[in-house]
Parts: C-alpha cells; structure tokens; sequence
C-alpha cells in the first residue's frame, strides 16, 4: 500500500477576477522509503502542492490519504498529533526559523509537543539529533542566525526527523545551498532514508539533483502532470514538451564556450 | 554593548536618558528625602521660592513645602504614565496579535471594536471613565489605557499580517504547534518591536492627560500631583506664579525626556536591524 | 589583449559591529576588453565584492586598498609603457580608498591616452564588425579624459533580484528611457523611442504596451529582461551580471543567459558574469576566475578550468557539480530499487 495517495488534487485561486487553477487535476502516490521528485518550472505547481499534501492550504478538490487515513478529513488536535508523520525542509533555512531562537528550542518544540521526551530527557535527546545529522553537540546553545547556512539546513533536517515521520517534504532544501554543502546534505537525506525508510517528496528545478537522488519523478507544467515515471528514464528521454525544455535548460559542464567555438 | 554605545553617541538621547534618571531618582527618593505627608503645613502659606533654604522652592497656599510636592508628584506622573502605557501596550498587542493571526470573523469584530474606542477622543473617555468609577490611582490608570490602546493594536496587526505569512509560522504549524502558542510564542515577539516604538508617544501622552485629569481634580484626592499643583496655584497665579510654573517646567522636561530617550532607543535599534 | 579594467592588489574589507572582515584580499585581475569572464565562488568568497567594488558601488564604510584601473577611452596594451589611468573606482570624495600605486597626475595621464593609438588585438578584430552601434551610440556623451567610469554609462549593471532593482512605482518605459536620457542627453520622446527599441532587443512580448506597464505585471523573466535593457540603455563598455539569473527557474535561466550572450556580442560589452554556478558559467565565459575565501584561486580559460583544473579547490567545485550525466548517489547508496 502506498504511504501517500494524492488524487484528482486541484487548488485555484483567483488572480484579477478570473479563477486560475494552480494544481489541476493531480494524482501521484508515493511508497514507503521512496523518492518521488517534483519538478517543473516556477509557477507550474509544485510548491503548491508541497503545502496541500502538508495541509499549510485547503484543497479546492481532490483526495489526500496518509498511512491509510483520510488526511483532509482531520482536523485541530487529531491534525496536529498526525503532523508528527509528516515533516518539511523548506528551502532558506534562515527563513524557516523564528529569528529569535536557538538551536536547542527549535529541537526541543517537536519533541516538548508531540510529548516524544520528558522534560529531563529532553536535553539528551536534542544531543541525539545534532550527532545523527552531523553535528556538534555544543551547537545547542548557539542562536540560529549565528551558525553557517548548511549547519543551519542540518538543524532543519534534524527538527523534521525528531518526530520520527514516514514522509518528509523537502521544498528545494539543497537549492540555496554552496554546492560542497549541498552534496554533503543530499548525502546525509540518502544516509536517512537508508537506515530509517523515510520517504521524500522533493521538490526541485535542477533535474540534475533529481536525477541523482530520486527514485521516481512527475513533471509538472501549469498546474497538470506533463509526464512521470523513472526518474534517470524521464531526464534521460524526456517525451514531454517541458521535459525536453527543461533538459535542454539545464547547465552542462560538458558544453562549454571552448566546444561552441 | 555597542548599541549602548550608538545611544550614546547621540546626544538628545542621553539628554533624554539624563533628564529620566532625574525623575526615577525623584521618585525613589520622595520617600527618603521627604518623609511623612507631603501634604502636610510646612511653613507659612506663599513663600516665594529661594527664601528660605529649608522650603527653597517656597510653599502654596495652605503652606505645603512645593519641592516636597514636586519630589511625591514625579511618582505620581511616573507610574501612572508607565502603568497605562504598559497596559496599554499589552492590551494592544495581544487584541492586534489575535485579529491578525485568527483572521475572518474574529478580525472583524476585534478591529471593529477598536475603530469604536478610536473614534472617541481618548480625553473624553478617560475623563468620562473617571468620573463614572471614581478618581483613584488604578482607575485613571485604566482610564488613560482605555484610550491609547487602540494605536499599538493597529500597528500589532498589520506586523502580524506579514509575520504570519513567513516560512517559519508554516514550519510551526508543519510540527503540529498549537495557534495559540504559533501567535504568542513564534509571533507576536517578533511583531513587537514596531509596537515597542511607540512606547515613547504613549508614555508621553499618559503622563499629560494625568497631569489634565489632576488638573480637573479627576485624580486620587490622597496623592501629590503635578497637574492637581499647577490647578492648585491657579487660583493666585498673580500673585505666586511661580506655584503653577514649577510644576509646569517638571512637567515639560518630563515629557521631552521620555520622548527623547524613547526616541533614541528606536533609532539605534533601528540601526541594529537594518544592518543584520 | 587590452585590459579594460586593471584590478591591482584590491582589498576590501568591511566593518561588523567591532571587528573587521575582509572580503577581498590582494586581488589582482584584468579584465579583458571585449571579453566575457565569470567570476564564480561559493558564498563569503568575495564575487560580489569584487562586482560592487568594479561598480563603484560599495557601501559606505568599506574599506578599500589597492587601485582599480579604467582604460574607457583608448586601450593601452596589457603592461605598456603609459601610466595606467590609476583612478579610484569609488567616489574619491569620500575618502575612504587608499592607492598603494602613487598617482601621476591626471592630466598626463590624458595626454598620455590621447597620444595612444587603439592597438589591434585579435579580439578587438572579431569584435569589429559588431562594436559600431554601440560605439556611436554613446557619441553624446563624449567621455572625457579625467571622468571616472559612471554607473549606468559606462557600466551596466544587472542585479539578481529584478524586483528590488526596478522602481515599483515607476513605468517600465521610463526607468529605461531615465537612462538614456541622463546618459545620452536625449528628449524624453527620444528616450522613450530608445526604450522602445532596447525592450524589442531584450524580446519582451508586445513592448509597445510593455512600456507604460508596472513591474509587477511582468514575471521574474520578464522583470529581469527589463533590468537588462535598462542597464544596456546608454550603451555602457562593461556589462556586470551578479548572479542575474540565479532567482530564475532552469528554462528563464537558459533564455535569460542567451539573452546577456547575443547583447553582448552585439554591442561588442565585455561581461562581467558572477555565478555560484560552474556549469553555467562555463556555458558562457571565455574566461572563468574562481574565488574563494576573498582570494583569486584559479584564472584561465574556460577549457583550461574545467578539463584541466590546477588547483583542488577548482577540481573539488567541477567534482561538486551534479550534471544529467552524474552517476545518481543512490546507485552509490544502494538505495535503487
């Protein structure tokens, strides 16, 4: 059985009077320990659909079911106890954390509300986070904004795996990042999700990074699925119009000037 | 330390700071320089000031001692006008924290409450309040607070209107936080420092109308104020000026303090926040 | 080769709270007449430092050593005899820039350059054909021998974010036609016929009604090729792009780099390009310049930098790429189904 089921997902909003749909019609489904990419140009949908499946906004039309439960049926508490199964990386770090916090806080908050850890042992278990994604521990004291963007993506990732999720979102969470740091995050997202199965939805523009991570993609183009399937097949022979686009687009260090000229 | 340091280094704001530590001190003092009732007959009745050296601000009419007055009078004007702009404050933030971050129905009402208490004129509602409940010190605290805090819960919600949008009030609500705790923890401190700014106005503005409310004997009849002694001197003011004029100048200098300092903590944090 | 900028051991370093941080330390770099060259880097290592400090656009309060030298007019070959017009790229009046050349003084300088012939180089000679419009173009606004370089005349400059670079309240037509008319002393309705013309070049779809639109009613493409025609407005020498396309998704990215290549080459500018981006940067560049930690690490040709990389911190940033072609890490992870 799958872990998520989006079906006949639709979302519009309205843009000078007229109803535009940003997600039309979408169904993807996405298995325990698998990594399913979304991909497609800015303003094709995929970040919308990143805060449907996280009930961040309301579907206009559409199923979502989440270990087997109808997802868009819960609400206030039930919603709240279930969000532990489902986490999210967003992409500027810095932008994703209360300003004034520190590291310890934005690690104890998941665990202080889903009741993970007692207050006593809580500390520990922060310790716990900041080794398992490749930090130091004394890293707690410190405030978020004081510590370098890619210790700062690790936090991220440690917070979304405190509550022990099947499923995270990941919303471009290696896009800002220096690309030696990059690599270093993606392989610790691998690492993760070899020894914990954890799923992810990641939302991505560079078909590169998909490709290297990602098990399966569906390309979307204005709000609908252009294609889907495997991801190297996809990237490797897109069929679609914005698969081909987007391949083509894509930086290739094998094109340089010096071949051009 | 370095912000301390800009403070510093702008000098209306340390003449604001300076003129402020002489009113705390003031007010600290009253009680140890001046023991017993200040309103109790000191001398002979309308002594001029710089006579005599043990009244040297002189004494009213009935032979009050008009610098002990003015030493219990700077407590008064100070906690009042820190009281209600505090109450102020709070009141305001979390009535605009509330219907920025609830939205829809709970919006409405509560901005539609506030435009009610905006279109009276704060003056008029306090006075009014006053002299329904009766003078005393926690009603003209409330009173004063009935008025003014409609300004830092406008500015609360428009903060918050932009807050709430930001990624980290979704990575709240993606670990299952409760709204409530998503509005007062993640982000009303960080819609306050815009409310905060207009601590300076509001303190200003809350120690003249106590000063006016005194001055139309809305105050507590047991405690000293400034406004109660520039009424009190009025009846002579021919032939003691200086009765309504000492309590005047504290009265100015008070507010140019506040409003100083106030002013000059606003900049040199604003200097802090455009550079990070 | 004729250096169009020289960049002498320039070091720019800026002041945080108490403590100093540089941003740049002793760069020395030549920026080719009529070339393009990238200059890459991860963040803290100076591109955009060395991009604001060419513009003449650091902030207040930066500390500048070292000289940058502009050779607008003629173009004295690369270590000649003339003395190279060692002027302050910032605005001298604030005082703050500190040459470690002495200065002659300007007026020789001027001779010196009037004097001077325009020597041929092989790139000059490609360029040619193409540099004419451009060149007469800027005739209005006669240079002369003891200006500085002028943002906006002789630079253009693209930022990454169009929406913070374009006025929100102003038509699209006007913050283009401005720069003409500032820079090329013409009419408003000159100006205005100028915008016209730029926005057709930039290919925006239906310019004319493109003119008396508001940024907000255009896409982050759009914005961004309304920035560049604003920037290519007074035909300026030097195009600098700090990570322009960056904001930009992969497909905009790919028109909008297109797009700065064929102004380029058409107006005979030398670019400027400041990427994070190795790969892209080696799609466009001749040169490429990789920085790191405020230090140049590696200069050359784009060939020499991707397929022969002599320092590991180049090799390290090729090896970081992750291109269509990459062996996927999930075959490496054993995480393929």
């Amino acid at each position: 059985m799958s872990l998520l089921a989006v079906s006949n997902l639709t979302r519009r909003y309205n843009r000078g009077g007229e109803t535009v749909a940003a997600v039309h019609d979408v169904s993807f489904a996405i298995d325990p320990g698998e990594t399913l990419a979304l991909a497609g140009p800015s303003g094709s949908g995929k970040s919308t659909i990143a805060r449907l499946v996280l009930r961040l906004i309301e579907p206009d039309a559409g199923r979502i079911e989440f270990e087997g439960n109808d997802f868009l049926a819960l609400a206030g508490s039930a919603l709240r106890a279930h969000r532990a199964r489902l986490q999210m990386v967003f992409q500027d770090p810095l932008a994703a954390f209360n300003p004034r916090a520190t590291v310890a806080r934005v690690l104890d908050d998941p665990l202080r509300i889903h009741g993970i850890a007692s207050r006593t042992e809580r500390p520990h278990r922060i310790a716990e986070l900041l080794e398992r994604v490749g930090l130091p521990v004394d890293l707690a004291s410190r405030a978020i904004h004081e510590i370098s963007g890619g210790q700062r993506q690790r936090i991220a990732i440690a917070r979304a795996i405190a509550t022990k999720p099947s499923l995270i979102v990941l919303d471009e969470a290696v896009s800002a990042l220096d690309v030696s740091v990059r690599g270093q995050i993606l392989e610790l997202l691998l690492d993760l999700q070899r020894k914990q199965r954890i799923a992810y939805l990641f939302i991505s523009h560079d078909l590169g990074v998909i490709r290297a991570v990602a098990h399966r993609i569906v390309l979307l183009d204005a709000g609908r699925i252009a294609e889907s399937g495997n991801a190297r097949a996809v990237i490797d022979s897109p069929q679609s119009a914005i698969g081909k686009a987007l391949v083509a687009a894509a930086p290739r260090l094998d094109r340089t000037m010096q071949d051009a000229s | 330390m370095s912000a301390l340091h800009r403070f510093l280094r702008r000098p209306e704001a340390v003449a604001g700071a300076l003129i402020l530590a002489a009113l705390f001190a003031m007010a600290v003092s009253a009680g140890l320089l001046f023991p017993g009732d200040p309103q109790s007959i000191a001398g002979p009745a309308l002594l001029p000031p710089f006579q005599d050296w043990s009244l040297p601000l002189g004494t009213d009419r009935l032979g009050r001692d008009v610098l002990t007055e003015l030493f219990h009078g700077a407590r008064t004007s100070l906690a009042v006008g820190l009281a209600a702009a505090a109450a102020a404050l709070a009141v305001g933030a979390v009535i605009g924290t509330l219907a920025g971050f609830t939205g829809g129905l709970t919006d409405e009402v509560l901005m539609r409450i506030t435009d009610a208490f905006q279109t009276v004129p704060s003056f008029l509602l306090a006075l009014a309040f006053v002299s329904v409940v009766g003078p005393s010190l926690g009603v003209v605290v409330v009173a004063i607070a009935l008025g003014t805090w409609t300004g830092p819960a406008r500015v609360a919600r428009a903060e918050v209107l932009s807050i709430r949008e930001r990624d980290y009030v979704a990575n709240a609500r993606v670990i299952g936080m409760h709204p409530l705790a998503i509005a007062f923890r993640e982000v009303l401190p960080n819609a306050l420092p815009p409310v905060l700014a207009l601590s300076s106005v509001i303190v200003a503005a809350a120690i003249l109308t106590e000063a006016a409310l005194s001055f139309l004997g809305l105050a507590d009849p047991n405690r000293v104020t400034w406004g109660g002694m520039i009424a009190e001197g009025r009846t002579v003011l021919r032939t003691a000026p200086f009765l309504s004029i000492v309590p005047g100048i504290a009265l100015v200098l008070t507010v140019l303090g506040v409003y100083l300092a106030g002013e000059g903590i606003v900049e040199t944090t604003a200097v802090r926040r455009g550079l990070s | 080769m004729t250096a169009l900028v020289s960049i002498r051991d320039l070091s720019v370093s800026y002041r945080r709270d108490k403590s100093e941080v540089a941003a740049l330390k002793s760069v020395s770099l030549d920026v080719v007449a009529g070339e393009r060259l990238a200059i890459i880097g991860e963040s803290g290592s100076g591109k955009s430092t060395l991009a604001l400090a060419i513009a003449g656009l650091l902030p207040r309060g930066a500390k500048v050593d070292g000289g940058i030298a502009w050779y607008l007019r003629s173009q004295p070959a690369l270590g000649a005899k003339a003395p190279p017009s060692v002027l302050p790229d910032i605005s001298p009046a604030r005082g703050e820039i500190m040459l470690s050349s002495p200065l002659s003084p300007i007026t020789d300088i001027a001779k010196e350059e009037r004097s001077a012939k325009l020597p041929i180089s092989p790139l000059a000679g490609e360029m040619s054909g193409r540099t004419e419009g451009g060149v007469t173009e800027r005739q209005p606004s006669a240079i002369t021998e003891t200006e500085l370089p002028l943002l906006g005349r002789d630079i253009g400059f693209v930022f990454q974010d169009p929406s913070a670079s374009l006025d929100p309240v102003m038509t699209i037509g006007k913050q283009i036609a401005e720069v003409a008319r500032t820079h090329l002393g013409f009419t408003w309705s000159q100006s205005y016929a100028k915008a016209k013309t730029l926005l057709e070049r930039v290919r925006l779809p239906d310019p004319d009604s493109a003119l008396s639109a508001f940024p907000h009613q255009l896409s982050g493409g759009q914005k961004q090729r309304v920035a560049i025609a604003a920037a290519i407005a007074a035909g300026p020498k030097l195009l600098i792009a700090d990570e322009a396309t960056s904001a930009l998704d992969t497909i905009v990215q790919a028109e909008i780099v297109a797009l700065i290549q064929r102004l380029v080459a058409e107006d005979g500018m030398t670019l400027l390009f400041i990427s994070h981006d190795i790969a892209l940067a080696a799609e466009l560049a001749e040169r490429i310049a990789v920085f790191r930690h405020g230090t140049l690490v590696e200069l050359g040709t784009t060939g020499q930098i991707v397929d022969a990389p002599t320092q590991a911190y180049t090799r390290a940033l090729l090896d970081a790429h992750i291109g269509l072609d990459a062996e996927p890490l999930l075959d490496r992870s054993g995480l393929r189904r």
